[in-house]
C-alpha cells in the first residue's frame, strides 16, 4: 500500500492519497480544530454512461437513467436498508448521480469509523430483486414529473437536447417513464458489476478524521475485487446544433432563456488549463463587472438571475449563458454581438489580471468546507488531477490563452436558444 | 466568543478562529413585519450594489474582484412575524494576500460604507436607480411562482395567517413594489438604521475591535430609538381551512399547515423540535418511512417547524389522485407521534440526528455566522454544543406531550388543470 502526501505551501494544506490494496483510491484531509467529517464514495457512472463494454471489447446499451435508479434502489439491502443502519450513528446520509458519476455519501460529527464501515459495506453489497425494483419505479416516476415542473431544469435540458443529437449528455438524469420501465434487476446487477469495481472508484474524507482512522476501517471493510476502470465509449456527434431556437411553455413569470455553443474537440475532454482560461473569458465577457452585464441590466434586459457556466464532461463541452428575461431573443443577440466585438478587439489585461485575482480567491473559498473539498477531490481524482491542480493553473493562465480561446470559440453558427415562456 | 453591545439593540459578537481559510461578516437588522414591508425589503438589495464611493455597480464589482473575489450579498427573510433583513460579507483571509494587504479589514469597510453612505440625490434615493431596483424586486417576487414547491407553500401560508401579520410576504406585493418612490425607500432605509434590532456576526481571524469601532461610530451617530417586536403565537383553531387552486403542472403539492400550543420560542422548543423531527424528519421519521417508503405515495414529504412562530408545516409532491390518501396518511402519522406510538430506539435516532447537525453548524464560517446571527432578537445567544445538549436531554414524554398540541389548521392543494405544457422547436 502507498501513501502519497500532497501539499500545497500557499494554502498551507495537504492531503493523502493512498493506493490500497482493494485497488480502490483512497483521499483523506484531516481538518484540524473541525467538529464534523464528511465522506464520499463515487464510482466513475453517470447518466451518460449508457453503454457496457463486454469482454471482446464490443459495447451492448442499458436503459437511459439505470445509473440513477441504481443510486436509489443501493441504498437497500435484505435485512436493514442503508437509512436505517445510519439512523443509529445519527449521520446525515444521502447520494446523487451526475452526468459523469454517482456519489454515496455521509457527514457526522460523531461516530466517524462505524459511519465509514456502514458506507463502505452497503455500497459493496447490492440487494435487487424485481419486487423492489418495481417499487422504485413509482417513486422515481414522482421525481421524473416533479423535474418537468422545475423551469430551470427544463431550459437546460432543451437546451442540451438542441445541441446534441447522439450524445446521452443530452437525456434526462433519471431517465423517462419508459425507460425505467425496461429496468430489471437484472440490468442493474450488470450495471453493478461493470461500474463499481473499487478501480473504477474513489473514496473521499475530510474534517475531523486521520489517516489511520480510515485505513483501519478500509483494510477491514474494503474487498479486492477484480476489473478495471471502465471504459467509455467516445460516440460520434455532428458539429451542428439539432435546432437553433426552442419554446416550451410553462407557468413562469418572467421568461427564461439558456443561450449554448456547441464546441466540438478532438480529445474526449478539456484540460484543466483550458476550462479555467475558459472560465475567465466567460466572466470577463459577461460576468456581473463586464460592459454587457451593465448594459444588459441598464436596458431592463436581465436581473441578478444572469449568469454563466462553461460545462464540460466526457466527449463534451458547451458555453451556456442563462437567467430571466423579458425578451430573451434580444439578450442573445446582444451576447453574441459583444462577441464578435471583442474578437475584434481582444480582452486588456487590466480586466485579465482583476478577473484572475477573483478566481484565486474564489479558489480559496472552496477549501472550507468540508463538502466541497471532499467533492473536489473526486472531481480532481477522475479528471486525473490534484484538488491544487487548479490553483497553481490559474496562476500561469495568459492573456494570450484567453484571447486565443476567443479567436476559436463561442461561434454563433454552433449556438442554440432554449425559452420557456409563461403559460398566460 | 466575544460579545460587545457598541450601540442600543445592536450586539456585535464574534467567534475568533484561524481554522477557516476566510473571514465572514453579517449585519443583520430585524423590523416588525408590517407596514412598508416592500420599501424595506428594496433597500438592502439596492444598498448591495452601489455606494457613494462607487455610485456605479461595475466600478463597485471590481473593485470587489481586486479584492480577491469578496462577496457581499444582501438577502430579505421572515422569522416570527419580524423581517429580518441580512448582509453577508465573505473575505479570504489576510494570509492569502499576494500583496499583503488588510483584506478583511478594507471589506469590511466597505460593508459599513454600503449600508451607511448610499449614494444619494438631492436628499434622497436617484429615480433611475430606483426605477431600477423595483422592476428588480417586482421579477423576484412573481418569480417565486416559478418554483411549485415553494409557491404552494407561500399560498398555505397566506390562507392559514390571513388576520396575522406572519402572512405578510417579506419582499411585499408586486403592486406595492411598484408604488414605491425615491422618498419613500429612502424614508425606509434611515428608519431601518434608526429602528431596528442589530446583530453584527463577524467569524474569522479578522481583528474585531477595528471593525467594532467602525460600526460604532456610525450606529452612535443615528438617534437610535429601537423597535419592539413580537410575534403573535395562536394555540387553538376555531375551523380547519381548504384551499385548492389549479395550475399547468405535472405533479400536485400539498401542504397542511399545523398550529402548535407553544406560548412564545422558548416554550417547549426542544421537545417541539424532536417531535416534528419524529413526525417527519429524516430517513427513520412517520412520513419518510411510511408515507414515502412503505405507501410509495410521494417523492418527498417531509415537515419543517418554524420555531419562531411556533408552527409546523408539512410539505409533499403527490400525483392529484392521492390527495385524501396522501392527506389521511399524513394525519395519521401525527397522531402516532402523538399516541407516543413510536420506539425509544427512533427516539435516540432522531435526537442523534440533530445534535449531529446543528454541531455540524461549527464547520464553516457562513454555517456559524448564521447560526448566531439567527438569534438576533434572543436575549442570550447559545452555542452550537448548547443546543445539542437541550435536543440530548428531551424525553419521550416531552415528546408526546409537545406532539399532542400539533392540530392541522390549514390544507392547501395546487394540482394540474389538465393542461400540458407544450414543447415545440424550430
Amino acid at each position: 500500500m502507498q501513501i502519497k502526501e500532497v501539499k500545497n505551501e500557499l494554502l498551507n494544506e495537504k492531503y493523502y492519497e493512498i493506493s490500497h490494496l482493494s485497488g480502490l483510491k483512497i483521499l483523506v484531509m484531516p481538518k484540524p480544530g473541525y467538529t464534523s467529517a464528511y465522506a464520499i464514495f463515487a464510482t466513475k457512472y453517470g447518466s451518460i454512461d449508457t453503454m457496457i463494454q463486454r469482454e471482446d471489447g464490443s459495447f451492448y446499451e442499458i436503459p437511459e437513467g439505470t445509473a440513477h435508479f441504481l443510486e436509489h434502489k443501493l441504498f437497500e439491502s435484505e435485512d436493514l436498508d442503508a437509512f436505517e443502519r445510519f439512523a443509529v450513528t445519527g449521520a446525515s446520509a444521502n447520494a446523487y448521480t451526475s452526468f459523469d458519476r454517482t456519489g454515496y455519501l455521509f457527514s457526522c460529527s460523531a461516530n466517524f469509523k462505524k459511519n465509514l464501515e456502514i458506507l463502505l459495506d452497503f455500497v459493496q453489497n447490492p440487494y435487487f430483486t424485481q419486487a423492489t425494483v418495481e417499487k422504485e419505479q413509482g417513486i422515481i416516476g414522482q421525481e421524473i414529473d416533479m423535474y418537468k415542473d422545475v423551469p430551470d431544469w427544463e431550459v437546460m435540458f432543451n437546451c442540451l437536447r438542441n445541441m446534441y443529437s447522439n450524445l446521452p449528455v443530452r437525456i434526462d438524469i433519471a431517465g423517462t417513464h419508459e425507460s425505467i420501465a425496461s429496468i430489471t434487476a437484472d440490468t442493474l446487477y450488470d450495471c453493478y458489476r461493470n461500474f463499481y469495481n473499487l478501480n473504477n472508484m474513489v473514496l473521499a474524507v475530510a474534517g475531523n478524521i486521520t489517516v489511520d482512522e480510515v485505513l483501519e476501517v478500509a483494510d477491514r471493510v474494503l474487498k479486492p475485487v477484480k476489473g478495471k476502470m471502465a471504459q467509455r465509449k467516445r460516440i460520434e456527434e455532428p458539429e451542428n446544433v439539432i435546432n437553433s431556437y426552442s419554446e416550451e411553455k410553462l407557468p413562469v413569470a418572467t421568461p427564461q432563456f439558456m443561450l449554448g455553443f456547441k464546441e466540438s474537440h478532438e480529445a474526449p475532454e478539456r484540460t484543466a488549463k483550458e476550462e479555467i482560461a475558459m472560465e475567465m473569458l466567460l466572466d470577463m465577457l459577461s460576468g456581473p463587472s463586464s460592459d454587457l452585464y451593465k448594459r444588459l441590466f441598464d436596458a431592463k434586459l436581465i436581473n441578478s438571475s444572469f449568469g454563466f457556466e462553461y460545462f464540460t464532461g466526457f466527449g463534451y463541452s458547451c458555453a451556456l449563458f442563462s437567467g430571466e428575461s423579458s425578451d430573451p431573443k434580444t439578450v442573445a443577440e446582444e451576447i453574441k454581438k459583444e462577441i464578435k466585438l471583442r474578437r475584434e478587439s481582444g480582452f486588456d489585461s487590466e480586466s485579465f489580471e482583476r478577473t484572475r485575482k477573483k478566481l484565486y480567491g474564489r479558489m480559496i473559498m472552496g477549501m472550507n468546507d468540508v463538502d466541497e473539498i471532499a467533492n473536489n477531490m473526486v472531481l480532481s481524482y477522475f479528471a486525473g488531477e490534484d484538488i491544487f491542480t487548479d490553483l497553481e493553473i490559474c496562476k500561469t493562465v495568459t492573456l494570450d490563452d484567453v484571447n486565443e480561446l476567443l479567436a476559436n470559440n463561442l461561434d454563433e453558427k454552433y449556438s442554440t436558444l432554449s425559452v420557456i415562456m409563461p403559460t398566460e | 466568543m466575544y460579545i460587545d453591545n457598541i450601540a442600543e439593540s445592536v450586539r456585535l459578537c464574534a467567534v475568533n478562529t484561524d481554522k477557516f481559510k476566510t473571514c465572514r461578516i453579517n449585519v443583520t437588522m430585524a423590523m416588525p413585519l408590517d407596514g412598508n414591508v416592500s420599501a424595506r425589503a428594496l433597500v438592502p438589495f439596492m444598498l448591495q450594489r452601489r455606494c457613494a464611493e462607487y455610485p456605479d455597480f461595475t466600478a463597485f464589482n471590481r473593485a470587489k474582484d481586486e479584492l480577491y473575489g469578496a462577496t457581499i450579498s444582501a438577502g430579505v427573510t421572515k422569522s416570527g412575524e419580524a423581517q429580518v433583513i441580512n448582509f453577508g460579507l465573505t473575505a479570504i483571509d489576510d494570509r492569502f494576500a499576494l500583496d499583503g494587504e488588510e483584506i478583511g479589514l478594507k471589506c469590511a469597510g466597505l460593508l459599513t460604507k454600503l449600508i451607511f453612505e448610499p449614494l444619494t440625490e438631492n436628499g434622497s434615493f436617484p429615480p433611475d436607480i430606483i426605477e431600477q431596483e423595483k422592476r428588480l424586486l417586482k421579477e423576484a417576487i412573481e418569480n417565486e411562482k416559478n418554483d411549485k414547491r415553494r409557491y404552494a407553500f407561500t399560498r398555505c401560508e397566506s390562507v392559514m395567517f390571513e388576520d396575522e401579520a406572519y402572512s405578510t410576504n417579506c419582499l411585499g406585493t408586486a403592486e406595492e413594489a411598484q408604488s414605491l418612490t425615491p422618498d419613500t425607500v429612502y424614508a425606509a432605509w434611515q428608519d431601518l438604521l434608526k429602528r431596528a434590532n442589530v446583530q453584527i456576526t463577524l467569524v474569522g481571524s479578522m481583528k474585531v475591535q477595528p471593525v467594532a469601532d467602525m460600526l460604532r461610530k456610525k450606529f452612535n451617530s443615528i438617534e437610535r430609538d429601537p423597535v419592539e417586536i413580537k410575534t403573535k403565537f395562536i394555540n387553538s383553531v376555531s375551523e380547519p381551512k381548504y384551499v385548492s387552486e389549479e395550475m399547468t403542472i405535472k405533479q400536485g403539492k400539498l401542504v397542511i399547515g399545523m398550529r402548535t400550543g407553544m406560548k412564545d420560542e422558548n416554550d417547549s422548543a426542544a421537545a417541539m423540535r424532536v417531535a416534528v423531527d419524529i413526525f417527519g424528519g429524516g430517513p427513520y421519521s412517520k412520513l419518510f418511512s411510511v408515507v414515502r417508503e412503505k405507501m410509495s405515495l410521494c417523492y418527498y414529504c417531509s415537515a419543517a417547524f418554524f420555531r419562531a412562530k411556533g408552527i409546523v408545516m408539512v410539505q409533499s409532491g403527490i400525483e392529484d389522485a392521492n390527495e385524501e390518501k396522501a392527506r389521511d396518511a399524513i394525519l395519521a402519522q401525527l397522531n402516532e407521534v402523538a399516541n407516543g406510538d413510536f420506539t425509544d430506539e427512533t427516539l435516540s435516532f432522531s435526537v442523534k440526528a440533530l445534535s449531529d447537525a446543528v454541531l455540524g453548524n461549527n464547520d464553516t464560517p457562513e454555517t456559524l455566522a448564521a447560526w448566531y446571527s439567527a438569534q438576533l432578537l434572543s436575549e442570550k445567544l447559545r452555542t452550537p454544543e448548547e443546543y445539542a445538549g437541550e435536543i440530548e436531554s428531551v424525553t419521550k414524554q416531552q415528546v408526546v406531550n409537545a406532539a399532542k398540541t400539533i392540530i392541522p389548521d390549514t390544507v392547501f392543494m395546487l394540482k394540474s388543470n389538465g393542461e400540458v405544457g407544450d414543447e415545440n422547436a424550430d
